[in-house]
C-alpha cells in the first residue's frame, strides 16, 4: 500500500490541474450525487400547480393564477432546499477541490433547470389571468434564493449532511408567516390590482439581493473561526 | 523521530466547552494511536488536523505545509487522507464510482490514471471483487473499507483515521488492523480509537487525551509501564483499587495502589491508560 501510483503521489508531486478541468471531470458524478428526487419533485409539483390553472373552464381568475404561481414558486423553492444535501459530506470534507467549486457546480447544474421550469410555469398560466411576468418572477427568484441561501448557510454553519428537510419546513413556515403576519406597510403578498404592488416588489427585490449576498458569503471556507476567536481571546 | 506533523497550542471552543485546550504534538512516520474517553476532544483534534474545521488559536503544519493560509490549506489537503468517524456515501454509487468521484475531488483528472488509482486502492483494501457493487448493498465493514480506500486515493502522506474499527466484527477488525499497519508504512497515520488492543498491536506511539488536553504522549510500552506494580489479583474485589473486575479464572484483577504483599500481575496498555485517566481525576479532586 506504499507509494505505487506512478501518476500521483504525495503533495507537490505534480502541479494541480486548473479548476475548469476538475469541474469538467466532476459534472457527471456530481449530477449523479444530486438529490434529484427531491429537486425534480419540487419542479414537478410546481409545474402541476401552475398547470392546474388550465383546468378552470371559466374566464381565468387573476387572483387564482397569482396564487397558483406563488405556490409553484414555493414548490420550486422546496425542491431547491434539498440541493446541497450530501450524505458524503464528511467523507469529502477535506479534499482540495474547494467548497465554492463543488457547490457552484451543483447550482450550475440545477438552477438553469429550475429557471426553465419557472418559465414553463409562467406560460402554463392563461395569458389573461397571468400577473406581470417580471414582478412575479422577482417573487419566485426571491423565494428560490432564500431556499438556496438557507441551504448554503446550513452547510456553512452546521454539520448537517442533509439539511433539506429542516430548511423546507422553515421555508414553508416563513412563507405562510410572511403571508399572514407582516404588517400592511411591509406586506409582500399583495394582489396585482393592489396599489402597493410596486412597493411590495421592491421589497421582494430586497429579499432577493439579501438572499443572494448571504448565500455568496456563506460559500467561503474560513481559515479561522472569527466569532469564536474573539470569544477565545476574552 | 523526524516530525512530519507538528501542532502548537491548538485551542478550539464549542459554545461553553473547550474542546481543545492548548494541544501541542509531534507526529512522525508510522501509526500513532489517539486514545481517550468520549468527549476527550479526539475527533475535534483530528478534524482540525484534517482541516475540516479551523482552530480558534494555535498553529500546525503537515509535511511542511502551513494550513493557516488558503494556499497552504490546499497543499495540506493534497497531502491528506481522512476517514471521518461516520463516513457517508452516495448509496447509489458503486464502490468504484465513489472512489473515482473522490479521486476527481482530489484533483486526479486524467481518466485512465484515475481509474488505475481507484482500482489500486480498492485492491489494497480487498474490495476488488465487489468494486462494481452499489454501496447500499455492501456490509458495514465493506463500507468502512470503501471509506478507507477513498482516504488512500492519491497516496497521501498523512492519513487521519477516526475510529475506523467501530462497529466491526472481530474478523473485520483484524482485517482493518492489517490495512492500517500497511498504510503506516512510509506515511504518517493518526488513528483515533477506543480500542486499546488496536493501539497495542498497531501503534509505535500513543497519545492519551482527556478534556481537550494531552495527558500522555509516548510509546505503548511507556504507557503500559505506568501501570507496572499497580495491577494485582485477589480473591475478592479489593476496595482500595481504582478499578477491579472478576476475570474468567474467578480471581479479581485490580488496578490502583496495591496493598503490601499483593500478588502483582503483568500490566497491559489498558491498565496504563486507565491509570493515566485516573491520575487526572486525582489531580482534579
Amino acid at each position: 500500500m506504499t507509494t505505487t501510483s506512478a501518476d500521483h503521489g504525495p503533495a507537490g508531486a505534480a502541479p494541480p490541474p486548473p479548476p475548469h478541468v476538475v469541474v469538467r471531470a466532476l459534472v457527471r458524478p456530481v449530477w449523479r450525487a444530486l438529490p434529484r428526487g427531491a429537486v425534480l419533485t419540487g419542479a414537478g409539483v410546481g409545474l402541476l400547480l401552475a398547470g392546474s390553472s388550465l383546468t378552470v373552464a371559466e374566464e381565468p381568475d387573476p387572483f387564482l393564477c397569482l396564487t397558483l404561481l406563488r405556490a409553484a414558486a414555493l414548490a420550486f423553492g422546496l425542491g431547491l432546499a434539498f440541493l446541497l444535501d450530501d450524505p458524503a459530506r464528511h467523507t469529502t470534507a477535506t479534499v482540495p477541490t474547494r467548497r465554492p467549486v463543488r457547490t457552484g457546480l451543483r447550482l450550475a447544474l440545477v438552477v438553469p433547470i429550475m429557471a426553465a421550469c419557472w418559465t414553463a410555469a409562467l406560460f402554463l398560466v392563461p395569458a389573461k389571468g397571468r400577473p406581470p411576468m417580471g414582478a412575479i418572477t422577482v417573487e419566485a427568484a426571491a423565494i428560490m434564493a432564500v431556499a438556496l441561501a438557507s441551504a448554503l448557510l446550513a452547510v456553512r454553519y452546521s454539520e448537517a449532511v442533509e439539511p433539506g428537510i429542516g430548511i423546507s419546513a422553515g421555508l414553508v413556515g416563513a412563507f405562510f408567516a410572511s403571508a399572514v403576519m407582516l404588517p400592511s406597510r411591509w406586506e409582500l403578498f399583495v394582489g396585482t390590482t393592489d396599489q402597493r404592488w410596486d412597493d411590495a416588489h421592491r421589497r421582494w427585490a430586497g429579499v432577493l439581493v439579501v438572499a443572494v449576498l448571504a448565500g455568496a458569503l456563506s460559500l467561503a471556507e474560513p481559515l479561522r473561526r472569527r466569532r469564536t476567536t474573539v470569544l477565545a481571546h476574552r | 523521530m523526524i516530525a512530519t506533523v507538528t501542532a502548537s497550542g491548538l485551542s478550539l471552543r464549542y459554545g461553553g466547552t473547550l474542546a481543545l485546550d492548548e494541544v501541542s504534538l509531534r507526529l512522525g512516520e508510522g501509526v500513532t494511536g489517539l486514545l481517550g474517553p468520549n468527549g476527550a476532544g479526539k475527533t475535534t483534534l483530528l478534524r482540525v488536523l484534517a482541516t475540516a474545521v479551523p482552530a480558534d488559536r494555535g498553529s500546525f503544519s503537515v509535511l511542511g505545509h502551513d494550513p493557516g493560509t488558503t494556499a497552504g490549506r490546499l497543499d495540506v489537503r493534497r497531502a491528506l487522507g481522512y476517514l471521518p468517524q461516520t463516513p457517508g456515501f452516495h448509496q447509489d454509487f458503486s464502490a468504484f464510482e465513489f472512489v473515482d468521484y473522490v479521486a476527481i475531488l482530489k484533483e486526479l483528472t486524467d481518466r485512465t490514471a484515475r481509474h488505475r488509482e481507484a482500482r489500486r486502492v480498492l485492491e489494497a483494501v480487498g474490495l476488488s471483487d465487489v468494486r462494481g457493487k452499489r454501496i447500499k448493498r455492501l456490509s458495514g465493514g465493506m463500507r468502512q473499507r470503501v471509506a478507507l480506500a477513498a482516504a488512500l486515493v492519491g497516496d497521501p502522506g498523512f492519513l487521519v483515521l477516526d475510529e475506523p474499527t467501530v462497529g466491526l466484527d472481530p474478523e473485520q477488525r483484524m482485517r482493518f488492523r492489517e490495512l492500517i499497519a500497511q498504510a503506516g508504512e512510509g506515511r504518517t497515520v493518526l488513528l483515533s480509537t477506543h480500542q486499546t488492543e488496536d493501539v497495542a498491536m498497531l501503534c509505535h506511539r500513543v497519545i492519551v487525551m482527556d478534556a481537550g488536553r494531552i495527558r500522555f504522549e509516548g510509546t505503548p510500552a511507556e504507557l503500559t509501564e505506568r501501570a507496572a506494580g499497580r495491577v494485582w489479583s485477589s480473591a475478592e474485589r479489593d476496595p482500595s483499587a481504582r478499578a477491579g473486575w472478576r476475570t474468567g479464572t474467578g480471581a479479581f484483577r485490580n488496578v490502583g495502589d496495591p496493598p503490601a504483599g499483593a500478588h502483582l500481575l503483568e500490566p497491559t496498555l489498558e491498565d496504563g491508560y486507565l491509570l493515566t485517566l485516573d491520575a487526572r481525576t486525582e489531580v482534579a479532586a
